[in-house]
């Protein structure tokens, strides 16, 4: 504090503040993002996440060598498939459910929020800036992924381009449900109700036809069935972004198709971030 | 200052009939931290918040910041409900025991920091410079915070309150954490900036910092105010008391008992003499018993009826059952 009295704390000019409005706003959540983006890039989790999964397609070029001749590629195809969307859900779990609460845990928040920022705006910027961490960590595995893939003859098809895209927005909303429940419980319910909703949303078919079936427990135990119900009712279908299997077989993903469940994907994510915000809203941060 | 008058200007913070209640546990037991504060500051005032650990304090300036939501009453900020973001763009928060990313610079806080208040680049970077100038961070202005101290973090979380040249501050402890040095830089800040017009609510343990750089207090004490008011009024003018120093070489009886006679007299025997502590109009007696006995008067001096001991009065002489 060795500036003269007269310049102590106040400037010689008055800083301008922009507060009100859209840009601003768009300000406010872009920092929080680029400052999300900075944090999660330099937690190791996210490493050793990321480690992994390369590890894991470089044993899929090791693991093809035991493959027939004609097969090669469609292991590669079908490996990398498998561990990219795998990978990333785990990614968005940890980084959703432990990056709010840990602002928390840290009082991070305390010099945040006393700020002229709404609580959704920081919501929302940190849900953007894991976004697209998410989406730069997808690029990465899909970069590791292209050359094991082409060494063993085959090539990164519209198609598979299409379904990796669909696990993107696939990891959007498991951020959003993550943030939701972090934004509700601690890190370690919010990651088991979390994980919850990824296994349900990827078997949602699955119950659905239970449900439809002639017989079975979801059929005759009404618990069970009311139970299978609300979770078909409350629990996106995350199966809609699981299209590698048809892909693998041929399917070419459609632009139709690709377009409706990107929107069915956002219009969830838009529903858990709101909720998010509703919750976090009302959250005592003491 | 500390009772708002209707007709006045809005107050730049205003406390009304606050209440919080928090519920714990798993029966979400209540345990009320806040039961009925009421204070306002006007612009260019200066408030000290003062309270033992416990007493609501630091939930109460939550409150004001939009960090708890009140159970009841009212919390506002230049006339605006708390909550209202466009409200805290003129206040400046000083958290205690400031936490910030530990993985940033003092230069990329404050850049964040002015990001959220909508500063441009370039005033920004200006800023920047000015308050780690200000502060004494401008050599570490590029070191990551993970290798501060408590009193860098401090400086870190001043340079941070000040980013947008807020004419409302609210530090919360604002000199815990800091070395003699450091404690002498804060309070000289703030003395710099009552001058320079801003409203200044602070709350401290340390009375003395209170007593110097405040018009007013608040006393706090198991969620609510007991006392408030400028000091003039709070510190008794009418309970002044003197303190004299006798030289004795022997203490005899019966000086011990003419001293003892003084009205309201306190006398304690020190290795060298005596003390004595009576109200100021006994002073003229004190003198004629000193003539009287023959005694040596080393010192006489007035006493000021101080914050310290307003805060026993208030916050203490209510007993634990106030609690109830």
């Amino acid at each position: 504090m060795t500036t003269p009295a007269q310049h102590k704390g106040t400037p010689a000019q008055p800083p301008v503040l922009h507060i009100a409005g859209i840009g601003p706003c768009l300000g406010r959540v872009a920092a929080v993002a680029a400052n999300t983006l900075r944090e999660a890039g330099r937690a190791r989790l996210f490493y050793g996440v990321l480690g992994a999964a390369v590890l894991l397609l470089a044993f899929s070029l090791v693991l093809s060598d035991l493959a027939l001749v004609d097969q090669k590629a469609r292991l590669v195809q079908s490996f990398g498939m498998a561990a990219i969307p795998l990978v990333g859900a785990v990614s968005a779990t940890l980084l959703g459910v432990v990056l709010l609460h840990k602002e928390i845990d840290k009082k991070t928040l305390y010099a945040i929020l006393p700020k002229p920022i709404r609580r959704s705006e920081f919501v929302l910027g940190k849900f953007t800036g894991l976004a697209v961490l998410l989406g730069l960590q997808l690029a990465a595995l899909v970069l590791c992924w292209w050359p094991v893939l082409v060494m063993r003859g085959g090539a990164l098809t519209p198609a598979l381009g299409r379904a990796i895209g669909l696990c993107l927005f696939e990891l959007w909303l498991v951020t959003a449900v993550a943030m939701f429940f972090s934004a509700l419980t601690r890190p370690v319910l919010s990651g088991v109700f979390t994980l919850g909703v990824l296994v349900v949303g990827r078997s949602n078919y699955v119950i659905a036809d239970l449900l439809g079936a002639n017989k079975g427990v979801f059929v005759e135990v009404p618990a069970m069935r009311a139970l299978g119900k609300v979770l078909v009712a409350v629990v996106p279908d995350l199966s809609t972004f699981a299209v590698a299997d048809p892909v693998l077989h041929g399917w070419s993903v459609p632009w139709d198709y690709f377009a409706a469940a990107a929107g069915y994907g956002l219009s969830w994510t838009v529903l858990f971030l709101v909720g998010a915000v509703f919750l976090f809203e009302r959250r005592d941060l003491t | 200052m500390v009772d708002p008058t209707p007709d006045a200007a809005p107050p730049v913070l205003e406390l009304q009939h606050l209440r919080k209640t928090f519920r714990v546990g798993f029966w979400a037991k209540k345990v009320p931290a806040v039961r009925d504060v009421s204070l306002a500051l006007q612009a260019g005032e200066s408030l000290g918040y003062l309270g033992p650990n416990g007493s609501g304090k630091t939930t109460s300036i939550k409150c004001l910041l939009g960090l708890v939501v009140p159970t009841g009453g009212h919390a506002r900020l230049f006339g605006r409900p708390a909550s209202d973001p466009h409200a805290r763009a003129r206040v400046g928060y000083l958290p205690e025991s400031p936490y910030f990313y530990d993985y940033l610079t003092p230069t990329e806080v404050l850049d964040y920091v002015g990001k959220l208040y909508g500063l441009a680049a370039a005033d920004r970077s200006r800023r920047t410079r000015e308050l780690l100038g200000v502060v004494g961070l401008d050599e570490a202005a590029r070191r990551p915070l993970r290798g501060f101290s408590k009193g860098m973090l401090q400086r870190v979380g001043i340079a941070q309150s000040l980013v947008a040249d807020p004419q409302l501050l609210i530090w919360d402890e604002p000199l815990s954490g800091l070395d003699p040095m450091g404690r002498k830089e804060v309070r000289d800040l703030m003395v710099e900036l009552r001058r320079q017009g801003k409203s200044l609510f602070f709350s401290s343990h340390v009375l003395g910092d209170i007593e110097a750089l405040c018009d007013a207090v608040c006393i706090l004490d198991r969620g609510v105010a007991v006392a408030q008011g400028h000091l003039s009024e709070l510190l008794r003018p009418d309970a002044l008391e003197s303190e004299a120093v006798l030289g004795m070489s022997a203490q005899t009886e019966a000086a011990m008992l003419a001293l003892r006679a003084l009205p309201e007299a306190t006398v304690t025997l020190t290795p060298t003499g005596v003390r004595v502590v009576l109200p100021t109009a006994a002073v003229a007696a004190l003198c004629r018993a000193v003539a009287d006995l023959g005694l040596d008067l080393r010192e006489l001096s007035a006493r000021r009826d101080s914050l310290e001991e307003l805060f026993l009065r208030k916050a203490v002489a209510r007993g634990p059952e106030a609690a109830a």
